[in-house]
């Protein structure tokens, strides 16, 4: 709860309505999904509650959302700001938070057809974003997270590939003009929105160095930096048609498949000959979706419960399974994607399943198309989380999953994650095949303490084990524990990062527990 | 849900938030992307259907106790279930059989539940009708020209509202039945309330009571048919009663059973209704009136944390509520155009009306309904039509306050002008278009 | 500073043999083509590798000295970014760190060091069946990688996915004499541990939560000194297809472009008026004047291509897709009255060129550059018109894969008239200034307009920038007086 006379001044800014230091709210706030191994892991009891909050906050412009901060700032009290808020980074590291819920901004600013990009507050999810880009042949990048989570905390705050990267690159690369109030308030205007006269979104670049650096690196500072309330975002040529009509009842949806789109699953057999296939197919810049998966997140994708999920299995035995759709806006183009598919094929000795051995629900193309094809990862346990990440080249990205998969065994033999047969894996490439990412979801159950330590010890492991052989920096690396254990396996880094928030951040304030402290153990 | 499951659920919500939306592949617009009315005008998340998950989970581990905080946020809740239908088109969640259990631990601490459905409650148990109306003018509706038959194995259940409050809903379903020959009766003063709008508050002993008295008396009656033309009473009946009593007796809506008379040719739509109407499909005709299906089935270890039910237990995802038959009725309209809204069939969006909201909650009832309004006149429609008295009268209430345009009529009254029955409603129906 | 302490250390640093105090190498480095007038610097060093960069820079934070760092010797410095604009300066010049470190065809990206060239590095990509994402005709003496860490854009704009491509990971050593290396090249490991397990260096973002690239790029040397970087590169297509589109009217051409782009169907793309296109295609002031006559103002040149055995049907698949938008766009181009060779195209595009193309025509050239929007182009290029009453070249420039316009118009003249070189200079500041109050956006600010660019700016801006250079190169050492860090 807040003192009175805070309150009062917090609700000076946003009404009445739009505070609430209520008992019930704020512990409402304090739930989230893996909040359990993340307090875990920082030996805290295994419950799915962060720190309450002292209270939830709804601004509803970048005006009101500078006060607060402000206000913040008056008081040192931290905040941390969620716009669809979902997973642990949007909760508070210390009982001395406010959250601000950026559910009230929710307005798309613009989509700028001619200049391809579209701009949005907080709260737009990427299936609002779409479903109006579309009606100018237009798409978005989506993550993996999927289309209910929002564009703008995608692009500004977190990490951001996604099914469709072969086409629609990654979140952080496609950032252009951004509003972003700072954590002293003050509210800067990234590139050419800062601009004094017709400020517009059209880069976010300059003048001279990119600020764009400090806002966010390979993933976001999760609102350890202030607040980000619009941004302006790359849209894509939509892959196919956009009649979009999709009959029957759920879950099962009647999708009228467009003209020209295919998809094809394939078993490259081993990882050397996934990853030349990989490389071959985004070579030749074909694919709207080009993802490596286990056997089993393939069966999975095609499965709308546990149970169907056992039918697939013309997927089960697959050992490097690759997953590529094709799409076009023309016949021409979609024959001449097909040609070429099937020279790959050839020449790569593949087998397409799709067509000879299973068919997919027509679901399934809308599903693509619409990024909804990560929320199946929930169907096994209903909890699951990537206990790694790494990006660069396809050879790292598989020699991470390579070596992890032994140490995966290891728990899933002490029964503390669920059976992948420890290939648990989900690799796609960026920009037709010029960088890779990979990452490993693994199954656990939130409800069980001894699944939830299980993970946070085996992510632990996995962790160190890309460290000492040099796999990469995993994407969950932040708050000042692993920075500190990692910056200095990497140029020290963290010294930098700590600068940066010591100088845009002095008081504080903006809760550093999914980044970094001004000063070492300041959280 | 036994209590063994519910304490099991609540900690399974991933806090995805899709049960803010309508099923994600179904988003067509920014503007009719979301599903619930709850976190629509409340915006905080505990007022979404996975939001209450984290409430009762929170409540289990004595985070937070009874209080008027926690009441008002679990009963501004229409219980429109569009959570659920958007949650479980991957998971298994119930969210709003969680918010229900939550309702029921709320009235078992005499927290629950509000003051105003305290006082409705009181009024079915006095005269049998949350609108505290006398019980012996239930049966005030009936015209003399309307036929009923003692000996029917019909009976055409009214329900509260059509026969207090929408009383037009309730002459046109006779009629439309006499006009069919379809031989029906009422219950006359042995009709009371199903005991919806009490089940909906979490009070379920009283509801426990009422439907019992319900089928003591319709089964006393050998009735083989009852027909509702109250969505409320129809979903009470077909879905909430057998959770408690199994009985015999078939169960129908009357856009079924009109659906079947105009298919079978006992009904002949002949007349020109030169309107552009569009459906509004009411939560309890529709998502909600899907039955539980039995399943004794059992829960096989696959493999340690995946256990997988053999046979595969059978889930609700709204997908088999009554769609098919008013929009059959609608199209067989001679001369009316009909156009869908964007936010249809099991991701309909929620009138505002339901689970006590009406009365403890009016402005949030009002303000659901003008969103929905909103929708049908985005929809190209000059006139909104549904089939539940619920939704007729908030609907109604809504386009009052938005000083709509548009017009509402229960889909029986259509029938009736497509039959020629009602030339002064034809009238003022096309008058208003024109 | 003692100049004996401070030259000792300095030799001791690089070696005596790469340093010079020659009078003649002193005064060539306080001038460039730009109008700016630069100091005299103490010496020039020629490092060779990291250490000694990091060396030199943290002697300059114990000495009070300033690091200009420069990365080729080309003579061809247009714009004042690297002149010494203090006291106390010295020049550390890069260009004999000139290796070509890593070629790595696989993962399409190159490793280079600061002095090598693009008459170096094209040809021997080619061989390997590569191609670096070129900036229209560069020259060939420059530095690729301080072409990248400019921010100069590139011709292909459909592989122009984000504004700092194709530069990916660096090495640098910042102002306060560390070194850093960014993205993934970060590590854990050393670069060889790293492509010992694969990593190829190829995602620039990082290392976690910044990505200190970006400020790199674009600070003109002013935040640290970059040693190498790694580039993206495409494949060479075996098939290239040249179109030449012209047009009294911008917009048409504006257009067509929009649609190609939008659907990713062209590779080079460039729009360009006909003084610039003819400075592009011939040798000699009289060669340019009668193209220049037969062109059409607007000229849109675009290049389709194929790869392998399916090169041709990728063209055929491309060629109908695009006869299908012209088709509906109901546009009518007209061909060129003078044979242009699509070879003479194909040259420029892929190859890099001896001295400044946009000198051929008079000498010398001013060019004002700046990013706008798809619909403000046609403004800004009538407020040039109506300020600028003699023929001016035109570069237009889709980046970052369509979201926004690199826009340049050339002043040509003569620079042994002093009246002439008197009346640009004007010209120069006053278009400058007249666009930044029309609001383009100056985002590479340099030369003579570069304060005024940060004064167009908001206060915030300028205010982080600040706080970075503060973090970066607290004592600013390096190149000081550019950008808006010199008050």
């Amino acid at each position: 709860m807040l003192e009175k006379e805070i309150l009062k001044e917090f609700q000076d800014i946003v009404g009445v309505e739009n505070i609430d230091d209520g008992e019930v709210m704020t512990n409402a706030y304090a739930y989230n999904w893996c909040i359990e191994f993340v307090n875990y892991m920082e030996d805290k009891e295994p419950i799915p509650f962060s720190p309450i909050p002292k209270a939830v906050i709804l601004p509803s412009s970048t005006e009101e959302v500078q006060k607060v901060v402000q206000l913040c700032n008056k008081y040192r009290i931290k905040f941390k700001a969620q716009s669809t808020g979902l997973g642990p980074w949007n909760q508070p590291s210390t009982d001395n938070s406010v959250i601000l819920d950026l559910r009230r901004m929710n307005k798309i600013v613009k989509i700028d057809v001619k200049n391809l990009y579209a701009v949005v507050e907080p709260y737009v999810s990427g299936a609002q974003l779409q479903a109006e880009t579309m009606k100018y042949g237009l798409n978005i990048h989506m993550p993996g997270a999927g289309p209910m989570a929002s564009t703008l905390a995608s692009h500004t705050s977190m990490a951001g590939p996604g099914f469709t990267s072969p086409q629609t690159g990654y979140s952080a690369r496609n950032v252009l003009g951004t509003e972003w109030v700072l954590p002293t308030g003050e509210i800067l205007r990234l590139g050419s929105f800062g601009l004094k006269n017709e400020p517009d979104w059209y880069s976010g670049d300059g003048p001279g160095p990119s600020l764009r650096g400090i806002m966010r690196g390979w993933v976001g500072t999760k609102s350890g930096l202030g607040v980000f309330t619009r941004v302006a975002t790359k849209l894509f040529p939509y892959p196919c048609g956009t009649e979009y009509v999709l009959k029957g009842h759920s879950p099962i949806y009647d999708f009228k498949i467009p003209d020209f789109i295919r998809a094809y699953v394939v078993d490259c057999k081993n990882f050397k000959h996934l990853e030349k296939s990989f490389i071959r197919i985004e070579e030749e810049e074909i694919a709207l979706i080009c993802s490596h998966m286990s056997s089993y997140a393939v069966m999975a994708i095609f499965s709308y419960t546990l149970e169907s999920l056992m039918d697939k299995i013309a997927f089960g035995s697959m050992k490097s399974p690759l997953v590529i759709v094709i799409a076009a806006r023309t016949k021409r183009e979609f024959d001449y994607k097909q040609k070429v598919m099937d020279y790959l094929m050839k020449e790569l000795n593949l087998i397409n399943i799709i067509g000879t051995k299973y068919e997919p629900e027509s679901l399934f193309y809308a599903e693509c198309l619409r990024t909804n094809l990560g929320y199946h990862g929930f169907i096994a346990t209903g909890g699951f989380q990537s206990a790694k990440g790494q990006c660069d080249s396809a050879a790292l990205c598989l020699r991470a999953e390579m070596k992890n998969k032994p140490l995966k065994q290891k728990y899933i033999e002490k029964g503390v994650i669920a059976n992948d047969f420890g290939e648990g894996a989900w690799m796609t490439s960026y920009e037709s095949g010029h960088f890779f990412h990979m990452e490993a979801p693994t199954f656990f159950d939130q409800t069980n303490v001894e699944s939830v330590k299980g993970m946070g010890e085996y992510m632990e492991e996995s962790n160190q084990m890309d460290l000492l052989k040099h796999l990469g920096v995993p994407f969950f690396i932040e708050g000042d524990h692993l920075h500190n254990h990692w910056g200095p396996h990497l140029m020290n880094y963290h010294n930098w990062l700590r600068k940066i928030k010591k100088i845009f951040d002095p008081n504080g304030v903006s809760d550093s527990g999914f980044y970094i402290s001004g000063n070492e153990g300041d959280v | 849900m036994d209590e063994e499951e519910y304490q099991k659920m609540i900690k399974r919500c991933v806090r995805c938030s899709v049960c803010k939306w309508i099923p994600q592949v179904q988003i067509k617009s920014q503007k009719y992307a979301s599903g619930c009315p709850a976190i629509d005008i409340y915006n905080y998340h505990p007022y979404s259907g996975g939001g209450k998950i984290i409430l009762a989970l929170a409540y289990e581990m004595g985070r937070i106790k009874p209080s008027e905080e926690l009441r008002d946020i679990v009963y501004k809740c229409t219980v429109c279930g569009n959570c659920a239908v958007a949650c479980k088109y991957m998971s298994t969640l119930e969210p709003i059989e969680i918010m229900m259990k939550l309702r029921e631990k709320l009235v078992d601490t005499g927290c629950g539940p509000m003051p105003q459905q305290k006082t409705y409650i009181e009024a079915v148990k006095k005269v049998n009708n949350p609108y505290n109306e006398p019980h012996e003018k239930r049966m005030d509706w009936i015209p003399d020209d309307i036929h009923l038959d003692p000996k029917a194995k019909v009976l055409y259940y009214v329900g509260c509202t059509s026969s207090y409050r929408r009383k037009e809903m309730a002459i046109a379903a006779a009629r439309i039945m006499n006009e069919a020959g379809i031989s029906f009766n009422v219950l006359q003063e042995d009709e009371f309330c199903c005991g919806s709008p009490i089940l909906r508050t979490g009070d379920s002993n009283t509801f426990e009571e009422i439907l019992n008295k319900n089928l003591d008396i319709i089964e006393s009656k050998g009735i083989e048919t009852v027909v509702f033309s109250c969505a409320g009473c129809y979903d009470t009946f077909k879905v909430d009663y057998p959770l408690s009593r199994k009985y015999d007796f078939k169960v129908k809506h009357t856009v079924e059973l009109f659906d079947e008379l105009i298919e079978s040719g006992q009904l002949k739509l002949t007349n020109n209704v030169p309107i552009t109407v569009t459906y509004h499909d009411p939560c309890h005709l529709g998502r909600n009136a899907e039955r539980y299906e039995d399943w004794d089935g059992d829960v096989v270890p696959l493999m340690p944390l995946i256990s997988i039910n053999i046979p595969p237990k059978p889930k609700r995802t709204g997908s088999k509520g009554i769609y098919d038959a008013p929009r059959n009725i609608l199209k067989k309209i001679p001369g009316l155009k009909f156009v869908e809204m964007e936010r249809i069939q099991e991701y309909a969006y929620c009138c505002g009306a339901g689970a006590g909201v009406k009365s403890a909650f009016p402005e949030m009832a009002i303000k659901t309904a003008k969103i929905r309004i909103e929708e049908a006149e985005d929809s190209g429609a000059d006139i909104l039509v549904s089939a539940c008295p619920f939704c007729s009268t908030n609907l109604q209430d809504g386009i009052m306050d938005k000083n709509s345009k548009l017009k509402y009529f229960d889909i029986s009254e259509l029938i009736l002008m497509a039959l020629g029955l009602e030339p002064e409603k034809l009238k003022q129906a096309t008058a208003e278009v024109a | 500073m003692n100049n004996d302490n401070f030259l000792q250390n300095l030799t001791k640093i690089c070696g005596s043999q790469n340093i010079s105090q020659d009078p003649k190498d002193l005064k060539d480095y306080s001038k460039d083509l730009s109008f700016l007038k630069g100091k005299s610097p103490l010496c020039i060093v020629w490092p060779s590798k990291s250490q000694d960069v990091t060396k030199i820079v943290k002697l300059a934070n114990n000495l009070k000295f300033f690091v200009i760092p420069v990365s080729s010797d080309s003579k061809f410095k247009h714009h004042g970014d690297s002149l010494p604009k203090k006291d106390n300066c010295i020049i550390l010049n890069l260009s004999r760190m000139n290796k070509v470190l890593s070629i790595d065809r696989k993962n399409r990206v190159v490793m280079v060091e600061p002095g090598v060239t693009f008459d170096q590095l094209v040809p021997i990509l080619k061989k390997k069946g590569l191609r670096l994402l070129l900036p229209l005709n560069p020259t060939a003496s420059r530095s690729v990688l301080s072409t990248a860490l400019e921010r100069e854009p590139i011709t292909i704009p459909k592989y122009h996915w984000d504004s700092s491509d194709p530069l990916l990971c660096t090495e640098i050593v910042f102002g306060t004499g560390d070194l850093f290396r960014t993205g993934t090249a970060a590590g854990p490991g050393t670069i060889k541990q790293q492509q010992k397990m694969g990593q190829a260096q190829v995602n620039p973002m990082g290392p976690t939560q910044f990505s200190p690239f970006r400020v790199i790029q674009g600070a003109q040397g002013s935040l640290g000194v970059v040693t190498w970087v790694t580039l993206k590169l495409e494949l060479l297509p075996s098939t290239q297809k040249v179109y030449h589109f012209q047009s009294d009217n911008i917009q048409d051409i504006l257009d067509l472009q929009y649609e190609l782009l939008k659907y990713r169907l062209c590779d080079e793309l460039v729009i360009l008026n006909n003084i610039n296109l003819a400075c592009l295609l011939k040798q000699n002031q009289q060669e340019i004047s009668e193209l220049v006559r037969t062109l059409e103002k607007w000229n849109l040149i675009y290049i389709i291509s194929g790869r392998g055995p399916l090169a041709k049907d990728r063209i055929s698949y491309l060629e109908g897709d695009i006869d299908e938008i012209i088709a509906e766009l109901g546009l009518n181009f007209s061909e060129p009255n003078v044979e242009i060779s699509d070879k003479e195209i194909l040259h420029f595009l892929n190859e890099p060129c001896g001295k400044p193309w946009r000198m051929r025509l008079k000498g010398a050239y001013q060019d004002i550059l700046f990013l706008t929007s798809f619909e403000k182009i046609p403004k800004f290029i009538s407020l040039m018109e109506a300020n600028y009453e003699k023929e001016f070249g035109v570069y237009i420039q889709p980046i970052n894969q369509g979201t926004s316009y690199h826009v340049e118009f050339d002043l040509h003249y003569e620079p042994e008239n002093d009246n002439v070189v008197k009346t640009i200079k004007e010209k120069i500041l006053d278009i400058g200034n007249r666009l930044m109050d029309s609001g383009a956006f100056f985002s590479r600010p340099y030369g003579i307009w570069a304060k005024d660019v940060f004064s167009h700016h908001s206060a915030e801006t300028i205010d982080a920038l600040k706080k970075v250079k503060k973090i970066f190169d607290p004592n600013n050492v390096l190149n000081p007086g550019v950008l808006c860090f010199d008050d």
